[in-house]
């Protein structure tokens, strides 16, 4: 998303960035940036809450407006629960046993098959259709 | 936590944004797959100024969220990750109606994000509703959702000026762009 942030930057159209990947958006560089330290698939605010939702939805309509320039990131201060102890689950290797790491080898495999020939699929249709 | 951390109200140790790129890099090389998945990074970084104030800008909203298609799997809430409902070209829809977005074929925190409400991913109601305090000018009459694809090569020569192209199109000044 940070790419065509922007690409369309470049090409004159103001953006910003609502994620929940802090390290991933700045390393790619990011023109405006809302982060919310919420787990991944949360950026627009919580689930069935929509206070939240309409908080995040303005944060991110002012870090659009007032950014002075590039990089600028603004931390939402909402906060996903009290103990933030969800942080150290995500793929944390650490946490993991062994039998939990064959488990999702095995799945990984399965998942990057599909993926190949729905990708091949695709674009062969598309070329097709052009 | 240690007697200092107490008596200076320090945060827990954890409690700070996740190092996606060091857990996920760690995952995968657990997993034994090769060689690292290697992330955009740039020192430039480009920034166009507002032209127009927000209340006279019209909005595009890009997704990297995906149509739901009845064929294909489970895709939630609470899917697990179904790259059979990946896409890989670029699509628009009306933004008249809310559109039924899903998000399995993505890296969400399947721990923690259940994927029940899709507004926690696709914030259109708030636009509308900001569009009709006036906050902002309004919505393109699409949003543009954007394939999440491995290939930063495609993406950046195929998809980026796609979505450029199609946001021009429809008159959009801005763009709101969701990460997942």
């Amino acid at each position: 998303m940070s790419l065509i942030a922007r690409h369309l930057e470049q090409n004159g159209i103001p953006t910003v960035i609502m994620g929940c990947g802090k390290d991933i958006v700045e390393q790619v560089g990011a023109p405006r940036f809302l982060f919310s330290d919420f787990p991944l698939g949360n950026a627009a605010g919580k689930p069935n809450d929509v206070e939240s939702q309409a908080f995040t939805m303005e944060l991110a309509l002012k870090v659009l407006k007032s950014a002075i320039g590039p990089r600028t990131t603004v931390q939402s201060p909402l906060r996903w629960n009290e103990d933030g102890k969800w942080k150290l689950d995500f793929s944390n290797i650490e946490q993991m046993s062994d039998e939990e790491i064959a488990r999702r080898r095995a799945e990984f495999d399965r998942n990057k098959q599909i993926a190949k020939e729905r990708r091949e699929k695709d674009i062969k249709s598309a070329a097709a259709a052009e | 936590m240690s007697e200092a951390d107490q008596k200076f109200g320090f945060a827990e140790p954890h409690d700070k944004p996740i190092p996606y790129i060091h857990r996920i890099s760690s995952y995968y090389e657990t997993l034994g797959y090769g060689k690292p998945y290697r992330w955009a990074q740039y020192n430039d970084v480009p920034f166009t100024p507002l032209k127009k104030s927000l209340s006279e800008s019209r909005v595009a909203l890009v997704t990297t969220a995906a149509p739901y298609q009845p064929d294909k799997d489970d895709q939630g809430p609470g899917a697990p990750y179904n790259s059979a409902a990946k896409f890989y070209m670029v699509y628009t829809d009306t933004t008249e109606t809310e559109p039924d977005l899903r998000v399995s074929h993505i890296g969400i925190d399947r721990n923690y994000t259940t994927a029940e409400d899709m507004r926690t991913w696709f914030p259109l109601q708030q636009l509308k509703r900001l569009a009709g305090e006036g906050v902002i000018g309004g919505i393109t009459e699409r949003f543009y959702g954007a394939p999440t694809n491995r290939s930063q090569k495609r993406t950046m020569e195929v998809d980026c000026p796609e979505i450029y192209e199609r946001i021009r199109e429809d008159g959009g000044d801005v763009a709101v762009i969701v990460a997942n």
